[in-house]
């Protein structure tokens, strides 16, 4: 698991722990305004705000051992520091980990330090050079030379306070050099009070390791008590009405064994006017009372009892089901339901907590809920039929105690029942293949218009194959148009291409991969007719059914590429750079849109030359001429010079022995397949008046190696992800590729998705892929993201976040999309800040506004949206809401309300008459086409499609990836620019990859769902690219984004 | 008349690949080639390891797969360049010759001008967990290395551990330079080999002399480019990799032989430190070193080598027969004909 919370014991440390640029002044001109008692870490509440806990030292060098975010707000802080000390302060129950005992150092040292200064107005002072003495000592540092020297300097003499000196930011360099020049040294300790949740004593006195009475505070309770630290950091993150609720009416005290409850599945529990929101609404109220055994009428008992049913699950019901959409929500939550699916997700083990582990459980759960496929009557969509299902439940793959349970639910008779069975599933301790292959084959069913639904035959071979080749089908979810003989061909060709000998498996399924992919690149391009995606896919795929040697492998992959071409461009073959112009994209008729097109086709072009691969005119010319020496013609000179290339590829200049690399990387080191090329018989056999005919079939096998190479090269190119280096400087990464699963033993299968092999084992010969090609952009961008350099220091790429955030940029091309349909997507965005302005004044809009909002956003960000509107704040709290929102929030209205938007405001009139001029462009399924993203992991598809969610937590596993393709918003926000700034839709195809980089490197998060941090990052990166600050975005000089 | 030899040095020459086209096929543009200049930081010591100085650029014989290279310009340890000849030698070799910016500078004004001033030095500290004990002193002997570096002209100083942290760019700066190094916070996994990568990548984007020093306890647990490819592109782009490791690396055979291996191949060295005191003896060794290097260029001769082109190069005289010379092994010309961001080496090559 590559989850940044359970990274080594000092990441957490660094987990954004940075500095956005100078350092704080650390000589302010004005000397601060704390008294000495002021600096003395204690709780001091004012008149007129909240209570406040002041943090001994300065903020910044807290913040900086807390792991917490330089740009987080004073109200954050105290939260995101109970939850580092929850999630990163201990191993098991009680041990400290070395995170916990540096953030205690600092803590102390820098209470030493308030009392050194508060002798003097809370400035340390260092007269002269010879009065270092004390503050040195509590610095851990020692001078190099007697005062008065000029070269004196700092050197460690204590590591361990030192290290807390250095990692703090104490401004030692200022030290030093006054040192040295024997000026006086000033240094001023500004305590930083920052506010509590309710009042200090509510926690100090719940914690069972009280501490007040030996003189400690709030922060030594946080520090020594992980379950006090849940529990604040839990009700921060809630509604605070709804969190100063329950601590007035339940009590800290009493909500304490509830911590990881609420933390896990808190956020969606909101009490408005005496009563809890329930998901349903009213119509679920009797079946909610039912099931929690308490009016949410009286929320305290609701709330209490939800928190402590059934170890948690009830809780993680609701939350789930808080997070479903509108039509989702309307079926799960229908009474009779309600009960039924909440039994079929807590009977099958009733005793495992729904808090176990540092994620939530049941990951799938959230998907089912959002992604589960209804028909146009709201019920289920079942792909085939329930006898399907029926076959397919009962011989899965499942647990010894998941086959049990589900043989309770042999006679399955209605959707409901295999719903029902879905939610029992999701509850496997191991990721269900049953539930697996239903989410999946309904994603592939539901996209499908009625009367072309899989036939039920169809649904079984999925179901069937799913294990070894279900990384394959997001190919068939996102395009809908494939007919049931074309799946069932893809099986025939992948089965036949899998059972061929090893030394040619890896060519064989590298080549079929490669077209698959070219396929796809060209018909989500569309440049492959709708009306032809089916013919085409078979067209491809029917050459490889038939292979039974190299030689066929060779003449199937180029016979196949000869029909991807002939079916995106009418012309029966094609040279290397034309199929690279192909794939670049539609051709284009405006100069920007030209030019954009060939940038495009040159970055392809620089991949291909950094990895030396052959190009394909030479790859196919040479084949020509062995198939015409086997006819007896003997090939031309330059053939020969020609087939001089297939060996001109040097491999690096060796830095280990081949016996190092067999005792450093075993298993991982292998380049047979690159060895077999650079003494491949082709040249010879050419050049050979005598060569048989088996010699020159053998040749020809030999070309499907190189064939591999550049077709599966193209691949690469075209999913780039910006800043990538191995595709620049590993030569061997393409070719490295292994199809065939020769370096790694326990490979699932060969189809399944890549993983790295590789990675941090530099005898291995750098990082390769091991697997198919699905899934192939995001692989990319998951090996290429730790080269993006993040501007802050000692923040991090996010691995949970980036590979995704990339991917959004990378698939999507805006070759299409007109000019009108990008104006559409900016006034979206505009439209819907210009409902939240006006609903600050009109409380009749703010009631239609309001409950369309709730429906992205989790409760406590509608109750700041709510706050702001009320408190004339809405234009302060714009920039924080995601674009994604404030475009859904004018889409729904303009549903809900279609002759209402004019009336808001410019953007709003501007939408409405398009809405009405042109509703084919501007309409939410074209522009949720193509301003959407793909959601390989959510959606089973890489598909684009705005999904319309709250965002995801994180998670655990496969589910990793929800909260990444939950966060819709970058590319409406850099079309949004686009448009102000003039540019063309084309133009985004340059622009997004680019500002997501950019954006990655500014983002400065504390944990994963810092929204605000990725809000933040964004809006800094359409800045830098609205002032020319990218030399390779040049935008129309404009302002500032228009509100 | 006088003529400033270095802006007619940059001479473009057409030619066709040599390579044939199969029928069909788009026709392959005609190829400028920019002549370029390769660039050599050398190092002489006697059998005693004393550096040996008051050489003259007769004294020294260079090959480029064996072919015989006649300087270009010359200077020793911190002293201008000077320039050898009025006429550079241009690579009329069919296969295109190509540069790494750095590696083979176009011989301008500013060129010379680059090398006429000292090193640029680019820092890369290991603040990866393997750093965590040894943290503290490791960044008080970097400092002193700093203060000690008075006639490098500029000092980059990065850090990394996962990801490349640029805490500061190139600057003449010292005093910003060490509040960088103070800045630093220890943690997380190591990926050296990505981190230099991405280092060596931004020196080669400066002419004149550079060299990369790593201060690195070793493992790399995270890198995906490795380390051989590295070491190639910084011979390619002409900078010397010295290296500061501890014990601790010593003990982890992998990171021993790429330290020893990767410094040798580009010119530079690696040191291995028992304690911080060692350390510091390091980096006073690898400032001697840089105020002893000979800094000596060529424009190569026609060579059909479009692989990798070894380097060698020799004393001349049978007084200098057991000194022992060191510089970078070779480079690799890149014909590339698409200039991106992520691939410097682009631009020697213009397609028409």
């Amino acid at each position: 698991m590559k989850s940044s919370v359970c990274l080594s014991i000092f990441s957490a440390l660094l987990l954004i722990v940075g500095e956005s640029g100078a350092r704080e002044n650390a000589r302010p001109a004005t000397p601060p305004n704390h008294s000495a008692a002021a600096a003395k870490s204690s709780s001091a509440g004012s008149a007129s705000g909240p209570p406040q806990l002041v943090i001994p030292g300065a903020r910044r060098s807290f913040l900086r051992m807390a792991a917490i975010s330089q740009q987080i707000t004073p109200d954050e802080v105290l939260p995101l520091l109970s939850r580092n000390v929850f999630i990163h302060g201990y191993e098991g129950t009680s041990r400290e980990t070395e995170f916990l005992v540096l953030l205690r150092r600092y803590v102390h040292q820098a209470r030493e330090l308030a009392a050194l200064a508060a002798k003097s107005d809370m400035i340390i002072r260092v007269a002269k050079c010879d009065q270092a003495g004390p503050l040195l000592r509590i610095l851990g540092f020692r001078a190099s030379a007697g005062c008065g020297d000029p070269k004196i300097s700092l050197k460690t003499e204590d590591p361990e306070k030192g290290f807390v000196t250095i990692d703090s930011g104490f401004p030692l360099p200022e030290l030093e050099h006054d040192l040295q020049t024997d000026k006086p040294f000033e240094y001023p300790i500004s305590s930083s009070p920052v506010p509590v949740l309710f009042n200090e004593t509510d926690w100090t006195k719940a914690s069972a390791k009280e501490s007040k009475t030996d003189g400690k505070d709030l922060l030594d309770t946080i520090l020594d008590d992980p379950g006090v630290a849940r529990l604040y950091w839990a009700l921060s993150r809630m509604d605070p009405d709804t969190s100063r609720f329950l601590q007035s009416s339940i009590g800290i005290q009493k909500l304490l064994p509830y911590g990881a409850v609420l933390d896990f599945y808190g956020r969606e529990i909101c009490v408005r006017d005496g009563r809890v929101q329930l998901p349903g609404g009213e119509n679920a109220e009797p079946a909610w009372k039912e099931l929690v055994g308490a009016s949410p009428a009286s929320p305290a008992s609701f709330v209490f009892r939800l928190l402590a049913k059934d170890k948690g699950w009830l809780a993680a019901y609701f939350d789930a089901l808080s997070r479903a959409g509108g039509r989702q929500q309307a079926y799960f939550t229908e009474p009779g339901r309600l009960r039924q699916f909440y039994e079929g997700l807590r009977a099958p083990d009733p005793s495992s907590p729904a808090t176990r582990g540092s994620f939530r459980p049941a990951p799938e759960l959230l998907r089912i809920v959002t992604r589960l496929q209804l028909n146009e009557n709201g019920d289920p969509l079942i792909p085939g039929n329930l006898d399907v299902w029926k076959d397919i439940l009962f011989r899965g793959h499942e647990s010894q105690r998941m086959r049990k349970w589900a043989a309770r639910n042999r006679s399955l008779n209605s959707p409901d029942q295999l719903v029902e069975i879905l939610f029992g599933l999701s509850r496997a301790p191991i990721e269900s293949e049953t539930l697996q292959v239903y989410m999946t084959v309904s994603e592939i069913d539901g996209r499908r218009p009625p009367g072309r639904h899989l036939a039920p035959a169809t649904v079984r071979l999925l179901a069937r194959k799913f294990a070894e080749f279900g990384d394959q089908y997001p190919t068939f979810a996102e395009f809908p148009e494939l007919s049931d003989p074309s799946i069932a061909l893809f099986f025939d060709a992948a089965e036949k291409l899998t059972g061929t000998p090893m030394f040619m498996r890896g060519n064989a399924l590298g080549i079929f991969q490669a077209n698959m992919g070219i396929w796809e690149i060209l018909a989500r391009q569309e440049q492959i007719s709708t009306s032809q995606l089916d013919n085409s896919w078979q067209q491809f795929i029917k050459p490889f059914t038939m292979v039974k040697s190299a030689a066929d492998l060779f003449d199937a992959g180029r016979t196949s590429l000869d029909e991807l071409v002939q079916y995106s461009t009418a012309k029966s073959k094609a040279s290397q750079d034309e199929i690279i112009e192909l794939l670049a994209g539609p051709v284009q008729e405006s100069a920007e849109a030209k030019q954009i097109h060939q940038d495009v086709a040159n970055q392809i072009r620089s991949v291909m030359d950094d990895q030396r691969l052959v190009s394909l005119d030479t790859i196919l010319t040479i084949g020509d001429a062995l198939a015409e020496k086997a006819q007896g013609k003997q090939p031309p000179d330059y053939v020969n010079l020609l087939a001089g290339q297939t060996h001109e590829f040097e491999m690096p200049r060796p830095i280990f022995s081949n016996g190092e690399r067999s005792e450093w990387a075993a298993g991982i080191y292998n380049n047979r397949h690159t060895d077999l090329q650079m003494h491949s018989d082709i040249p010879k056999v050419l050049k050979s008046p005598s060569a048989t005919r088996s010699q020159i079939d053998d040749a020809r096998g030999q070309l499907a190696s190189f064939l591999r190479d550049t077709v599966v090269g193209l691949n690469y190119a075209y999913y780039e992800p910006p800043g990538a280096q191995a595709l620049h400087n590993n030569p061997l990464f393409v070719r490295s590729h292994d199809f065939a699963g020769e370096t790694l033993g326990g490979l699932r299968t060969v189809w399944q998705a890549p993983i790295i092999l590789g990675q941090g084992s530099p005898a291995g010969g750098g990082a390769h892929f091991v697997g198919s090609l699905a899934d192939l952009p995001y692989a990319l961008a998951d090996l290429e993201q730790d080269f993006i350099s993040p501007e802050n220091t000692q923040a991090l790429i996010w691995r949970e976040l980036v590979p995704s955030v990339l991917t959004a940029a990378i698939v999507p091309r805006w070759w299409n999309v007109s000019p009108l349909e990008l104006h559409a997507i900016a006034l979206y965005q505009r439209a819907g800040e210009e409902l939240l302005t006006a609903s600050e004044k009109d409380e009749a809009l703010r009631g239609k506004v309001m409950p369309i909002l709730s429906g992205r956003m989790l409760p406590p960000e509608t109750w700041k949206v709510e706050q702001a509107l009320r408190s004339g704040q809405i234009l302060k709290l714009l920039p924080q809401i995601m674009p994604a929102d404030t475009f859904y929030l004018a889409a729904e209205f303009q549903q809900e309300f279609p002759d209402q938007l004019a009336a808001v405001g410019d953007a709003g009139r501007e939408l409405a008459a398009l809405c009405r001029d042109h509703p084919q462009q501007v309409n939410w399924s074209r522009l949720s086409h193509d301003f959407g993203t793909p959601h390989p992991s959510m959606a089973h598809s890489y598909g684009l499609e705005l999904l319309n969610i709250k965002p995801m937590p994180p998670m655990a596993g496969d589910a990793s990836r929800f909260l990444a393709e939950s966060w819709d918003s970058p590319n409406l926000y850099w079309a949004r620019l686009a448009d102000q700034a003039g540019d063309s839709p084309a133009m985004l195809t340059e622009i997004a990859p680019e500002l997501t980089r950019l954006m990655v490197r500014k983002i400065f998060a504390t944990d994963l769902e810092d929204w605000p941090a990725l809000i933040r990052a964004m809006h800094a990166a359409g800045e830098d690219f609205q002032h020319g600050k990218l030399a390779s975005l040049t935008p129309t000089p404009v302002g500032p984004v228009k509100q | 008349m006088s003529r400033n030899p270095f802006l007619s040095t940059v001479v473009f020459l057409s030619f066709l690949l040599a390579n044939v086209r199969p029928a069909g096929a788009q026709q392959n543009p005609n190829i400028h080639v920019v002549v370029n200049m390769v660039q050599l930081n050398v190092a002489v010591t006697d059998k005693s390891g004393n550096y040996v100085t008051g050489l003259k650029p007769q004294d020294f014989a260079i090959r480029e797969d064996g072919i015989v290279e006649k300087p270009a310009t010359f200077a020793e340890g911190n002293q201008p360049a000077r320039s050898l000849t009025d006429t550079p030698q241009p690579d009329v070799a069919t296969t295109p010759s190509n540069d790494v910016p750095g590696q083979i500078d176009e011989a301008t004004p500013e060129t010379l001008a680059a090398l006429a001033n000292g090193a640029l030095v680019y820092i890369l500290f290991d603040t990866s967990n393997y750093m965590y004990r040894g943290f503290v002193f490791a960044q008080d002997a970097i400092s002193d290395f700093i203060r000690s570096l008075e006639r490098a002209d500029k000092i980059a100083f990065y850090s990394y551990s996962r990801d490349l942290n640029r805490a500061s760019i190139l600057t003449a700066d010292r005093s910003q330079v060490l509040r960088a190094v103070r800045s630093t916070v220890a943690g997380d996994e190591a990926a050296l080999y990505n981190a230099l990568l991405l280092t060596l990548k931004d020196a080669a984007k400066n002419k004149g002399r550079k060299v990369v020093v790593v201060f690195s306890n070793g493992p790399d647990n995270s890198s995906v480019v490795p380390p051989e490819d590295v070491a190639e592109f910084a011979q390619d782009a002409g900078v010397s990799v010295y290296m500061i490791s501890t014990q601790t690396a010593k003990l982890e055979p992998v990171s021993t032989a790429v330290f020893d291996r990767m410094t040798a191949a580009t010119g530079g060295k690696a040191y291995f430190a028992k304690d911080w005191k060692d350390e510091q003896t390091a980096f006073a060794s690898i400032r001697d070193d840089l105020d002893h290097l000979y800094s000596l260029s060529y424009y190569p001769k026609p060579n059909p080598n479009g692989g990798w082109r070894a380097i060698t190069v020799e004393l001349v005289g049978d007084r200098y027969k057991k000194c022992k010379v060191r510089t970078r092994k070779g480079y690799r010309p890149r014909p590339s004909r698409f200039l991106t961001d992520n691939n410097p080496t682009v631009g020697g090559l213009i397609p028409q």
